[in-house]
């Protein structure tokens, strides 16, 4: 170990190696770590004032993860059914994203690193990336003017005639579904065309040559070897749509709630820190073990995945 | 959307058209509190770059060093802030904050109570993962012989990561600053825990979108659209540029030229120029096809849907004349029935009922009023962004067990609450009840 | 100013792994001097040791009689020429080559003129403003040299610089490369996998394997007088037969094998593997110095031929001895008098006993 270190100064130098040193402490420790350990620690203690936070009152319990089980942090006689319909229904919709993105994703990266060629290949991605420099929030508000009982896609069915009256696809959470799938859509496409791209052409060819229908050659060839980017992007965009919050806000009808905006409303309006704390944890450990769960179920390692 | 930027009725849409007009970006330029947000996200968009980036840089060369075995776990704990959900990265850098706060004794209003500061370290804890994904890709190309090269020939550490190394970086970092900036320029998630009472371009958009808005946020949207169309074509003219200036080189060396003469300075490039003249002719034509006619067209569409209001209420008029002959006390009854019932559904309905376009529905079918968006009452109410935390708009859910019981309670706060800013939080008198 | 450099018992160990052992060598002030090895045996590992980028696990380095122990590569009178260059592609000509003058605080213009100094020297000048991109291979080589003689080192390291050139301008290097040593007069210590480099340019070579030094010498001696079968079989081509030593003495060698009794110059190496009688033994004939089977040949083989190759100035015949021998070959100059032989033809060859060699059986170089 002693060795290693010195090893490391003599390549990178007093000066560089310490500062490589502490920005990387600084990012991992103090930035990364330490603050979630905090947290847990947080979420585990009685919600009391600030003030007195860290004093004698400030004891351990559980009483916000039960809160989110029974409604109550005492009685446990019947479910928290609020709290964890969100839930489910949030991580649900995650999954349902997630799906939705990688229907769409994988034929469009195939097409943009197999088929499409050089300048037009780039437009393509430069068109797709471009709304991505625009704000989330005003991204998901152009969903909820295209969507609007009044919106584009409104007039248009209605002007075509398959609808007489607007069919509000905020209420109904199209929009949403339809917004969250967007908002992360570069997420899945990347690492899929990423896979895709470093396939050789020649095998392709090859699986032609000897007969194999289109359909087969992509379930036999070009999914497996697409398969760690696919895995990247799905949990990626099954994450971070499990963990959104603007475009609930913005879009979700009013019968829907994600459970993030349930922790907001922790922090904002019941100002019950340490539940919202609680809360989070459980929506981040909910979305690991599923994460590792789905690992599992499609033989991927974490090396894979991390690329 | 970028479209109805343009149209100029009141809410944001593409049909009905009324009139063609760039008075929404007036309306924008004036918006106090959206310029406000913006310069605070500029200035945080500047603190994340400046931060970001060296950790970035740091973590994707520690990469390289770390030892084989230790390798993926420092991989997957400095990627993992890109998996984690933004809020609880917004939550749990608001807590450990808090915590070194008191640790060192400090008041609130030190930095460690500052949204400033706080959202900066927030947002650079992922973006930093991406920068170092940037850096990473790019240091895969790097020789690091030429390290080894530089240091033979008697340069210092610091000369060769200055001289060598960070050159060859520029334009990882470049790129990798575009990106922190826009990141950290459109996050929300995040910011929205961090930003405590600083208002940053996104949260003041929520707050608009939540409590209707009008289209000079289509506005915004045109104006960021536009320069980042223009931005991605410079970048990929000066690209191309790259391109040609490395594949003539190669041209050189393999003896098929004498040399690359003089190349014109990246100004006078034509491809760049036509993007200038194009963005200023469009621009041009759009202010003056915005401004002329305006106002004309917008009378005739006034009193277009004045005539139209008239007739509406007339015929109204009309048929209540007839009904009131006969039930005179039963449609009072009714109508007090209509308002009993129009409470308890903002009561027992969540907070996303402001979406809901029945409460939007007023301000289009009222055009005498909208036509002024500063002067319509149902806004001023929500003026004061930080009313979106006020307990009456969305208490009633939270407490639904004892609805009714605590409702003059609640009254009795929501004039304060709606007035203080989000800090009141850490007032005791509001924790109380909420805790049995 | 110019060093000499000495190894003494150095040793670098990488884990379990030994890259280099008991290596012990003495290169002369001014002297031009070859590591020639197999990839994989070390050599690139010493000349790390002795540029300061490795720290020997034992033993020292010294340069110019100076311990060089805990002096950075950036402190040693050495530089470095790497097998790839490592150009710096982001500055223009003469910035590389001014790149230690530049380190070490020289103003621009001092740089500037030192910098085109050197680029007349490299027979470059007024190439100083091109980007490094814009010169072909042998140009970059030369701009390499270039900036690592600006460093002004007392002894020249070069990491197999030419490999990447096509082979004419391979062998122009070389005597480019020579030249160069005898003008600038500082010491050269290079690193090659091929032997015509090492023998042209080098006034003594180390023939490495597996991270042991298997003989330092002069060229000639080196390939006339291999001390090892790794170094006979390695350096030049070699036909080799397996047999036992029957008898010995100072000047000649009585090796048997299965193809008849062979009379060899035994070598002698100092104080390790001495050939004695009854040992299994090697002996190697070089392929120019068979010939076709003369009355008073001390040694003779006879084969079948089994192919002829025409290379413009030799012949080479490829002849398989009977009962699942070896594959012998022998070259000869082609001017006019040689016989032609056709495929299938049995055919008598013999050589002197000075012209082959006995040694003690070892491992051979891989084909």
């Amino acid at each position: 170990m002693l060795n290693y270190w010195a090893n490391y100064f003599t390549r990178n130098g007093i000066g560089v190696g310490m500062f490589l040193l502490a920005a990387v402490l600084l990012w991992m420790v103090f930035m990364i770590i330490l603050p979630q350990l905090y947290m847990v620690d947080f979420s585990l203690r009685a919600n009391v004032p600030p003030p007195k936070w860290g004093g004698e009152e400030h004891v351990y319990t559980l009483e916000h993860y039960k809160y989110l089980l029974y409604g109550s942090s005492k009685s446990a006689e019947q479910f928290n059914t609020i709290d964890l319909s969100v839930f489910g229904r949030t991580i649900l919709a995650a999954v349902f994203v997630t799906i939705i993105d990688l229907c769409l994703c994988y034929p469009v990266a195939y097409y943009l690193a197999h088929v499409a060629r050089g300048g037009w290949a780039r437009l393509m991605i430069m068109s797709l990336i471009i709304p991505f420099w625009i704000n989330e929030i005003l991204r998901a508000f152009s969903f909820k003017v295209l969507f609007g009982t009044s919106g584009l896609i409104n007039n248009a069915l209605m002007a075509v005639g398959l609808i007489d009256q607007p069919y509000d696809f905020v209420r109904e959470n199209v929009a949403l579904y339809s917004g969250l799938s967007y908002a992360y859509i570069l997420l899945m496409i990347f690492p899929i065309y990423n896979a895709i791209e470093s396939l050789d052409k020649n095998q392709i060819e090859a699986a032609r040559d000897m007969g194999s229908p289109w359909w087969r050659i992509h379930w036999r060839i070009v999914l497996p070897h697409a398969k760690p980017g696919i895995c990247s992007g799905s949990t990626m965009v099954f994450m971070l749509s499990a963990g959104a919050l603007a475009a609930p806000q913005v879009l979700g009808g009013p019968s829907s709630l994600w459970f993030t905006q349930i922790i907001y409303k922790a922090f904002n309006n019941s100002a019950n820190w340490a539940r919202g704390s609680a809360y989070a944890l459980v929506l981040l450990l909910a979305c690991i073990i599923f994460v590792l769960l789905m690992m599992r179920i499609f033989k991927v390692k974490l090396g894979e995945i991390a690329r | 959307m970028g479209i109805t930027a343009f149209n100029s009725s009141a809410f944001p849409r593409v049909t009905p058209w009324e009139c063609f007009t760039v008075e929404w970006f007036s309306v924008l330029a004036e918006d106090k509190r959206l310029l406000t947000g913006l310069r605070n996200s500029l200035f945080i968009g500047l603190g994340v770059v400046c931060l970001s980036v060296p950790l970035g840089l740091a973590g994707a060369l520690m990469l390289t060093q770390v030892k084989e075995r230790v390798r993926p776990w420092y991989y997957t704990i400095v990627i993992s802030p890109i998996l984690v959900p933004g809020v609880v990265l917004g939550i749990s850098t608001l807590l450990f904050w808090d915590r070194v706060g008191v640790m060192f004794g400090a008041s609130r209003d030190s930095f460690f109570y500052n949204g400033f500061f706080l959202t900066i370290i927030g947002q650079s804890t992922f973006i930093a993962a991406y920068t170092m994904l940037v850096f990473i890709s790019r240091l895969q190309r790097f020789e690091t012989v030429q390290e080894e090269a530089a240091l033979d020939l008697g340069a210092t550490h610091w000369q060769t990561f200055k001289k060598i190394l960070l050159p060859f970086l520029a334009p990882a970092i470049a790129s990798a600053s575009v990106l922190a900036f826009l990141a950290s320029f459109e996050n929300y998630n995040t910011t929205v825990f961090t930003a405590i009472s600083t208002s940053t371009i996104t949260t003041v958009l929520a707050s608009k979108v939540r409590y209707g808005i009008d289209p000079s946020i289509s506005a915004l949207a045109v104006v960021i659209v536009v320069l980042t169309l223009i931005g991605a074509a410079v970048h990929e003219i000066l690209k191309r540029r790259e391109i040609a200036r490395s594949k003539l080189a190669a041209e050189v060396a393999a003896g098929n030229r004498l040399s690359i003469g003089k190349q014109t300075p990246w100004y006078f490039d034509p491809a760049l120029i036509m993007i200038f003249l194009i963005v200023v002719a469009g621009v041009g034509t759009t202010f003056m096809a915005g401004t002329m006619g305006v106002e004309e067209c917008k009378v005739a569409v006034k009193t277009e849907k004045q005539r139209a209001t008239q007739e509406r209420i007339k015929a109204l008029r009309e048929r209540n004349q007839a009904k009131r002959d006969v039930e005179a006390a039963q449609q009072a009854q009714e109508a007090e029935q209509k308002r009993e019932e129009k409470e308890g559904r903002t009561g027992t309905e969540n907070f996303n009922s402001i979406f809901n376009t029945d409460n939007l529905a007023p301000a289009e079918d009222a055009p005498e009023t909208t036509g002024e968006p500063e002067n319509d009452p149902s806004r001023t109410g929500t003026e004061n962004f930080n009313s979106i935390f006020s307990t009456d708009n969305l208490a009633p859910k939270d407490d639904s067990e004892q609805e009714n019981g605590e409702q003059d309670k609640k009254d009795e706060e929501a004039p304060r609450t709606g007035t203080e800013n989000f800090n009141n939080i850490f007032d005791t008198d509001n924790l109380a009840p909420k805790s049995d | 100013m110019s060093a000499d450099v000495t190894l003494d018992d150095v040793w670098i160990r990488f884990g379990d792994f030994v890259a280099a052992r008991e290596a012990n060598i003495h290169i002369e002030d001014g002297e031009f001097f070859s590591f020639l090895g197999p990839s994989g045996c070390g050599k690139t590992t010493l000349l790390r040791a002795i540029s300061g980028f490795l720290t020997p696990s034992q033993g020292r380095v010294l340069i110019g009689g100076k311990d060089m122990a805990g002096i950075g590569p950036n402190r040693r009178p050495t530089a470095l020429i790497f097998q790839n260059l490592a150009l710096f592609p982001l500055m223009s000509v003469w910035e590389n080559i001014a790149f230690a003058l530049e380190v070490k605080g020289m103003s621009k213009l001092e740089r500037r003129k030192r910098a085109d100094e050197l680029l007349d020297l490299i027979a470059l000048p007024g190439q100083g403003d091109k980007r490094v991109s814009e010169l072909s291979g042998g140009q970059k080589q030369r701009v390499a040299i270039a900036r690592a003689l600006a460093a002004e080192p007392d002894v020249l390291l070069l990491d197999e610089p030419l490999s990447a050139l096509d082979l004419k301008l391979r062998q122009h290097m070389r005597t480019e490369l020579r030249a160069i040593q005898q003008r600038v007069g500082i010491t050269f210590v290079y690193i090659t996998h091929d032997q015509g480099e090492a023998l042209t340019m080098s006034d003594n070579v180390a023939v490495m394997r597996e991270g042991l030094i298997e003989q330092v010498a002069d060229g000639s001696t080196i390939y006339d007088s291999p001390e090892t079968a790794f170094v006979a079989s390695f350096v030049g081509e070699n036909n080799v037969f397996q047999g036992k030593v029957n008898r010995l003495d100072q000047s000649a060698a009585v090796v048997e094998t299965p193809y008849g009794e062979f009379c060899a110059r035994p070598i002698q190496r100092n104080n390790q593997d001495q050939l004695r009688v009854g040992d299994d033994a090697m002996v190697f004939v070089r392929p120019e110095a068979i010939e076709n089977a003369q009355s008073d040949s001390a040694n003779r083989i006879s084969g079948e031929v089994l192919q002829t190759e025409f290379e413009g100035n030799l012949w080479q015949l490829h002849v398989q001895l009977p009962n699942g021998g070896p594959r012998i070959t022998r070259s000869s100059i082609n001017d006019g008098r040689a016989t032609k032989h056709q495929v299938g033809d049995r055919i008598e060859l013999g050589f002197s006993e000075t012209s082959a060699i006995a040694l003690p059986t070892g491992q051979l170089a891989a084909e």
